[in-house]
């Protein structure tokens, strides 16, 4: 028996060419029952490969090559639980202290944590063969003679590796008389870089890579052959058959591993309660507190539902867990950050009492098993959203100062070769010119959809390529092998992993890009496969709107409004809701949502729910929405995709618009067990899920043909459950996303000034260009001032008037206008109001012409000297004179009035040259739209504006014209484009087809303005025209801008 | 005073069209910019009128059916420049090269030779005319009032003296060649036309814009004064010959290229300088393809080039008229042009000359050109690739070198003290020889080749290599050293070998022997 015990996969990062699982594969086929990894500087791909033979019943040793400041890399291997937790140390050490790739271990630093480790002398990059070519036979001894210091004799293994090459035997040769005159053993290994001989070729690609070559040129950096793939015993028992002691010390070395990472010894971190209280108690008690603020005194039910939910938080023993978010929140709420919990966390009644989630899951109807079920055995996903930006940074802070640099971490994210990016890598190392790499990336993303190789060269050949030609070839081979090979680790958006100990004990850290940030070697699915609890802290741009509305709202209106206790039913929401009035509120403002509001018509809290779920990719192409409205507008019968789904589906009218639900179907349909729906879940959302999803099919299939569910039926729940890996909502994420809709939506009925000059303070964001969310703000009647450099600040203000609130456009919005010099403008403006251009420039001494030129430009150094008739021209003509360098003799002179004279030979900006100066240097403008010059002229070529076409009935001709506010054309419309067109009474939607759009795509792309004739379509409330003509709008200029999605 | 200013519109487009004239009754847009990125940078007036604009990228042009759209040609712009230039000098010496479509002139003093200001400028637009170029001509009594109608108004024109801000007030300001920034500036202010910019108080202005803005004031107002920037001829030192009746035979060949060869040198010679490569470029006869439509020898011969390229890089830059062609005439009988010589253009890369003086200790070297003249000869007889030094390259296959130029190095001293050190020779089998192998437990037993036969004593192997798998040939050798005895020889005899096994070919081979 031989078991391999020096192994490298891909997670080595350009030094291994399979994944940990092909390895696993690999060794099960040859009868091995355990095998050792050994990644470069890291344990990246330790719980995968732990996981997989842990699948097979087989044993997963760990270990890493650490590189070695002399040169070489020690090849540990871990025996016991101490000697994981060094290892961990160990390379955080190394990882933590150097640069990406460079870090390295003094032979000191491994004396301090030599327990529970076993030392290998390596292959090629191992420590003796580095000694050997550096010093010869004495450098190697005393490097041998080290390491036993270090180790103890038995503890060091000489590895000997057999890959038929001259140079390697003859240094085997001499690393065994050192052996035998030292008496230490020997092992054989095979120094495994991949689990397949042909697996040789990628990594021969990502030799190229690393050394940043291409095949034709990388020499000898290339392998010299195909050897390094995982051998049978037999075949390495051949090999050693001279030496067969090396064989069987594998077997013996393998019974010292007792370590694997089943015993990873990870221990949450337990809350600090005053007054020795036990955890549970205290979060009982918090749990009360919260309930009392939440629902009063008198509500039974939540009562019995908090008290049934801390029985089972007790029994899990997750109290803990519970009160470390729960003080994570109370961080966020003391420092005025706004925070809301989503996930599953919705579904539970502690949460909601906690101040966790904002969603009262009790008159929801929410089930709590979803969230935390005695089952599952797995810790419980609580997500937080938080503003975006600076916010979200100091909560993550604070957890790393909560839980020490060490005890908290970021999560990482494995990006994998995939699609484009990865062919782009392999046609470089095969030397394709840019133009053929062109042709090829453009290829990649048809692939996946096809199977028949006749297809394939037929597209092939269309792109003028040839796949019969061998370079061809193996670049598709390549293509196809390296798909799902981790590239490099990036930082999970939001995933944070904390621990009890100290963290760098479980896991490897790395400095993240992001200075002041730390993330561990694994995933959040390794996390959370590991057992080790993830929370999610989230930045959301909405959320930041939110916390500056409350601000503006609570400075301004002298009004205290709790988020989680908004009037529920408001009418002027709905109302809106039902309008699809919407633009700028969360999840909501979409084209595609607009579309389907007046039909859907919410009218409850649960409706908004519905409405953010079912506009998702997942429902469209799983064929849910129109039965979905049909059934709720009564013109299609409620039916069960089967009897036995009908409890599970009655909430929404029997068609499947959640996870949850489609989870409960594969559980009633196709008996699936709880952990069977969860790696279900986990599909769903899962980046290496192609494969994962087939396999799920089959065991759907087979699942629902055992339980008589066959035919047409069988499909319909299948392509509902597949079709949801293209991304749908759980019911509880979309009820955390629902109240923060609805949230925005009250703020912009009640609040419009205060939510608006947020929206503005908080871009880019959102759906809309402010020039769109102004007009609209516009439209319900807000009014807005103009930026000026004496009385705006960096944000957008609110000003009070008599006949309401104001929004004072900032200094943000001045294209070019650095932060710091606006801010300056700002302070110096405090001290004393600038009397003229020229003080401005001598007290703003920064201030750059560019800059300057722009603030004078859009008007904002109008009314700076308080004189009237001073116009934009004026300014621009005392810019540049006051921009000149005056000389060394005049320097520190300031021209006086007279001098500098007020007036210029200019003549003042025409209306629309002023509009065009907004657009120019604010991209928006508070004047008129620009559509709104061109209204007379428009009239009389029989165009209508955009408000009347309500009023229009359905099939009449109209003709439109309007600023392109947004096009889009979804993967899911089969080439329709759908344009949003904007003049000065609304926006008017306009539907393209695929033919129209090829006969008129450069004036549908490149046009700011349109004139479009079509058909009207009026129906149930949603107005669109369906286009005709295309014809540009030449006579309107403003450089108006489009959120494009093509 | 006066001064004439050509400028050629649409140039890009213009020096296409010339060399293509029935470009001029299609839409074409030229294009520019590096893959995928390539935008329209000319459009003719045609292909203007269905909607194609500069700007657009490629991919937005094609949309347009019916319109042509071609790469740029900066040959072609060189060559319509030169030729703008040359009509210029025809002219006068004093011309000012302002850009590749413009060029000024002083015409003061011309009229004797040319007749009227009229007559200078509609001479002016013929002669283009008849180089293939539309050009606009004005003529002014000062050079930037000239320069600016010039870019303006078609046709000829002569402003009268005086005149001259009446001609440019409705101009607009862009073109005033302003800088990028006072353009924007000027935009800015809503100054949009000369007369606007000419009414601006000049003192102001240059407060300010600065003296830029005095001068495009001074332009706009038709005062604009300045002197030309003489042009100078460029040093090119090409030869073209056209011949009447393409020649096939090398001799008569010969003596057209020496002839070229001599004025060549001649023309260096006077400038002191040397040749340090020369490029031959003959423009085939075309073959008769109609004869020959459907056999395949006709396919062949399409596919052949109707142009002969070859260079011929100097180790040492010389100007010895009878060298040169002595090494050109042996490169063409080693390569000779596939079909008859219709057109020879030669063109050679000058150089200083070399200047040596040989060290007293330094031993001799042979003298570079009979060298070159000795590599070129040998490599006739041994073909281009076979002669030169081994170069060991950078790859796993055994035994792979290329041939690399021969050049001798700089003499050092010999250095005395250099170490020796025993190494093991192996004499390398070049093609390697074939041989027969018997196997047992997968090791050589013995081995036959070249009528002897032996048993192998010891073996030691196999050493695998294998690579290239991204090419149409990749290898993959097992080779072992083998000792062997020859049994049947008198006297017995032994040796030490390198054999190994090719998996592509499956065959044996030995590759050499050990000393």
């Amino acid at each position: 028996m031989y078991i391999e015990l020096h192994a490298r996969s891909a997670f080595s990062f350009l030094e291994g060419a399979c994944t940990p699982e092909d390895l696993v594969r690999a060794f099960a086929s040859h009868g091995m029952p355990s095998m050792a990894l050994l990644d470069r500087d890291g344990l990246y791909g330790a719980p995968r490969f732990y996981l997989a033979a842990k699948k097979l019943e087989l044993t997963a040793h760990i270990g890493a090559e650490v590189t070695a400041t002399a040169g070489g890399r020690y090849c540990l291997l871990v025996a016991s639980r101490q000697g994981y937790q060094n290892l961990c140390r160990l390379i955080t050490r190394l990882k933590l202290r150097a640069k990406k790739g460079e870090g390295a271990i003094e032979m000191d630093e491994l004396r301090e944590a030599k327990e529970g480790l076993i030392c290998l002398t390596g292959g090629d990059e191992g420590l003796l063969a580095h000694a050997l070519r550096t010093g010869g036979t004495e450098q190697a001894a005393k490097c041998l003679r080290e390491l036993c210091a270090i180790f103890d004799r038995e503890n060091v293994y000489v590895e000997v590796q057999r890959h038929f090459s001259l140079e390697e035997e003859r240094r085997n040769q001499a690393a065994i008389a050192l052996a035998r005159s030292l008496q230490l053993s020997l092992l054989a290994t095979n120094g495994v870089c991949y689990a397949s001989p042909d697996q040789r070729e990628i990594l021969d690609v990502f030799s190229c890579l690393r050394h940043h070559r291409v095949l034709a040129n990388a020499g000898r950096l290339l392998s010299y052959n195909s050897e390094r793939y995982l051998k049978s015993p037999a075949q390495m028992s051949a090999l050693f058959a001279d030496l067969p002691e090396t064989i069987a010390n594998t077997v013996e070395l393998a019974s010292r591993l007792k370590f694997t990472l089943k015993d990873l010894g990870y221990q949450f971190p337990v809350y600090p309660t005053p007054d020795k209280e036990s955890q549970i108690e205290f979060l009982r008690a918090r749990a009360w507190e919260g309930m009392v603020h939440r629902y009063g005194t008198g509500n039974e039910r939540a009562v019995q539902q908090i008290d049934r939910e801390l029985a089972v938080i007790e029994k899990l023993d997750l109290a803990g867990y519970f009160l470390i978010v729960w003080d994570m929140v109370r961080f966020c709420r003391e420092n005025n950050i706004l925070v809301q919990g989503r996930g599953s966390a919705a579904n539970s009644a502690v949460c909601y009492s906690l101040g966790i989630t904002a969603v009262d899951p009790v008159s929801m109807e929410l089930l709590f098993e979803r969230f935390l079920s005695e089952q599952r055995g797995e810790w419980p996903d609580i997500d937080l959203d938080l503003p975006s930006g600076d916010q979200r940074e100091r909560a993550i802070q604070y957890v790393y100062q909560r839980y020490g640099k060490l005890g908290a971490a970021m999560t990482a994210n494995v990006i994998t070769y995939r699609g484009r990016s990865a062919a782009r890598e392999i046609g470089k190392a095969l030397s394709f010119d840019p133009e053929t790499l062109n042709r090829l990336a453009s290829l990649v993303g048809a692939w996946e959809y096809i199977d028949s190789k006749d297809t394939l060269t037929r597209q092939f050949q269309d792109a003028g390529l040839d796949l019969e030609q061998h370079r061809i070839q193996k670049f598709f081979e390549l293509c196809q092998k390296v798909q799902d090979l981790p590239r490099h680790l990036g930082q999970h958006s939001g995933g944070m992993v904390v621990c009890q100990g100290q963290l760098d004990s479980i896991v490897p850290l790395e400095p993240a890009t992001m200075p002041g940030r730390v993330v561990v070697q694994w995933d959040k699915e390794d996390c959370a496969d590991m057992g080790i609890v993830k929370i999610d802290l989230l930045g959301l741009g909405m959320m930041a709107v939110l916390e500056d509305s409350l601000r503006l709202i609570r400075e301004h209106h002298r009004e205290e409004i709790d988020l989680g206790r908004l009037p529920a039913n408001d009418p002027a929401v709905y109302s809106a809701l039902q309008r699809a009035d919407t633009i700028g509120l969360f999840q909501v403002e979409s084209r595609a949502q607009m579309s389907c509001l007046p039909r859907l018509r919410p009218k409850c809290f649960y409706d908004i729910v519905v409405q953010v779920a079912i506009i998702r990719p997942g429902p469209i192409v799983g064929k849910m929405v129109h039965p979905y409205l049909n059934r709720r507008l009564g013109r299609e019968a409620v039916e069960s995709l089967h009897p036995s789904l009908e409890s599970t589906l009655e909430r929404t009218l029997g068609v499947p618009l959640f996870q949850e639900q489609l989870l409960r179907i594969a559980m009633i349909a196709a008996g699936f067990s709880g952990g069977e729906a969860e790696e279900l879940r986990r599909a769903f959302g899962f980046k290496r899920s192609e494969a994962r999803m087939k396999e799920v099919e089959i065991k759907l299939r087979r699942g629902m043909e055992s339980n008589g569910i066959i035919g047409e039926t069988q499909d319909k729940i299948v392509r509902s459950i597949t079709s949801f890996a293209l991304y749908g909502f759980p019911e509880s994420h979309a009820a955390s996303f629902a109240l923060i809709a609805y949230a925005s939506a009250f703020l912009k009925c009640h609040y419009l000034a205060a939510f608006t000059a947020a929206m503005l303070n908080n871009q880019p964001m959102g759906f809309y260009q402010p020039a769109t969310l102004i007009k609209d703000a516009q439209r319900h009647g807000l009014r807005f001032k103009p930026i000026d450099v004496a009385s705006s600040d960096w944000d957008c203000l609110l000003e009070e008037a008599p006949d309401g609130f104001r929004v004072r456009i900032g200094l943000r919005y001045v294209r070019g206008l650095r932060m710091e010099v606006a801010l300056q403008i700002c302070d110096q403006r405090s001290v004393r109001p600038f009397d003229s251009i020229e003080d401005l420039k001598q007290r703003v001494p920064e201030i750059r012409k560019d800059e300057f030129r722009v603030l004078a430009a859009v008007g904002a150094l109008n009314f700076i000297s308080g004189k009237k008739g001073f116009h934009r021209r004026h300014a621009l003509w005392q810019v540049e004179r006051s921009s000149r360098w005056s000389g060394p003799l005049l320097a520190g002179h300031s021209l006086t009035e007279n001098q500098s004279g007020e007036s210029s030979p200019l003549d003042c900006m025409n209306p629309e040259e002023r509009l065009n100066a907004d657009f120019r240097g604010t991209s928006l403008t508070i004047g008129l739209h620009p559509m709104a010059y061109q209204r007379r002229v428009l009239q009389r070529q029989g165009i209508s504006p955009a408000i009347q076409l309500s009023s229009f009935s359905d099939g009449k001709f109209v003709r439109v014209a309007g600023a392109v506010i947004a096009r889009q054309r979804p993967g899911t419309a089969k080439g329709f484009v759908f344009l949003s067109l904007e003049d000065e009474t609304g926006v008017a939607n306009i539907i393209i087809t695929p033919q129209l759009f090829d006969e008129r795509h450069t004036t549908v792309v490149h046009h700011s303005f349109l004139i479009i004739s079509g058909v009207l379509q009026n129906q149930d409330g949603v107005v669109s025209v369906k286009a005709r003509t295309v014809e540009p709008l030449l006579t309107a200029s403003a450089e108006m801008q489009s959120h494009d999605f093509h | 005073m006066a001064f004439a200013a050509i400028f050629v519109p649409n140039f890009r487009l213009q020096a296409v069209v010339r060399c293509e004239p029935e470009l001029a009754v299609r839409p074409i847009a030229l294009i520019d910019g590096l893959p995928p990125t390539y935008q329209v940078v000319a459009v003719n007036h045609l292909a203007a009128r269905l909607g194609v604009a500069e700007g657009m990228t490629k991919a937005a042009a094609t949309q347009f059916p019916g319109v042509e759209i071609r790469p740029r040609g900066k040959p072609q712009e060189t060559t319509a420049h030169a030729v703008l230039l040359d009509v210029a000098w025809s002219f006068s010496p004093r011309v000012e090269d302002t850009a590749p479509d413009t060029v000024l002139i002083d015409v003061d003093g011309l009229a004797s030779l040319f007749g009227s200001h009229e007559n200078i400028a509609a001479n002016m637009v013929s002669k283009c005319a008849e180089m293939g170029l539309t050009v606009q001509v004005a003529i002014a009594a000062n050079v930037e009032t000239a320069n600016v109608v010039a870019r303006a108004l078609p046709g000829a024109t002569v402003i009268p003296e005086g005149q001259e801000a009446k001609f440019l007030e409705s101009l607009p300001v862009h073109m005033l060649s302003l800088s990028e920034e006072l353009c924007e500036v000027f935009e800015r202010w809503g100054v949009k036309t000369c007369k606007a910019l000419a009414s601006l108080p000049v003192i102001s202005l240059s407060e300010c814009v600065g003296q830029e803005g005095v001068r495009v004031h001074a332009i706009a107002s038709g005062n604009g004064v300045r002197s030309l920037v003489i042009a100078k001829p460029a040093h090119c030192f090409e030869e073209f010959f056209e011949l009447e009746d393409a020649v096939e035979d090398l001799e008569p060949l010969s003596f057209l290229l020496g002839r070229l060869l001599d004025q060549l040198c001649a023309r260096l010679a006077a400038r002191s300088l040397a040749v340090r490569a020369i490029h031959l470029h003959f423009t085939l006869q075309p073959s008769f393809e109609s004869a020959f439509d459907s056999c395949s020898e006709a396919i062949r011969k399409k596919e052949l080039s109707s142009d002969y390229v070859c260079t011929l890089e100097l180790p040492v830059p010389c100007r010895d008229a009878k060298l040169l062609l002595k090494l050109v005439r042996l490169r063409l009988q080693s390569t000779p042009p596939h079909a008859p010589v219709q057109k020879i253009h030669m063109l050679a890369e000058p150089s200083f000359p070399r200047v040596t003086q040989g060290g007293l200790f330094v031993p001799e070297v042979p003298d570079p050109e009979k060298l070159e003249l000795t590599i070129a000869r040998i490599a006739h007889v041994v073909g281009e690739g076979n002669v030169g030094s081994p170069q060991l390259l950078d790859s796993h296959r055994p035994d792979s070198f290329r041939m690399h130029r021969f050049s001798v190095a700089s003499a050092q001293p010999i250095d005395g003290d250099e170490k020796t050190e025993t190494k093991i020779g192996f004499r390398a089998f070049r093609p390697p020889v074939l041989t027969k192998v018997n196997l047992r437990g997968g090791r050589p037993i013995n081995v036959a080749f070249l009528g002897r036969s032996g048993e192998v004593v010891h073996a030691s192997g196999p050493w695998r290599t294998s690579g290239d798998w991204w090419e149409e040939d990749p290898w993959q050798q097992d080779a072992w050293d083998v000792e062997v005895n020859f049994p049947y020889e008198t006297p017995p005899s032994q040796g030490f070998y390198r054999i190994c096994f090719d998996s592509r070919q499956k065959k044996w081979f030995v590759l050499g022997a050990y000393d």
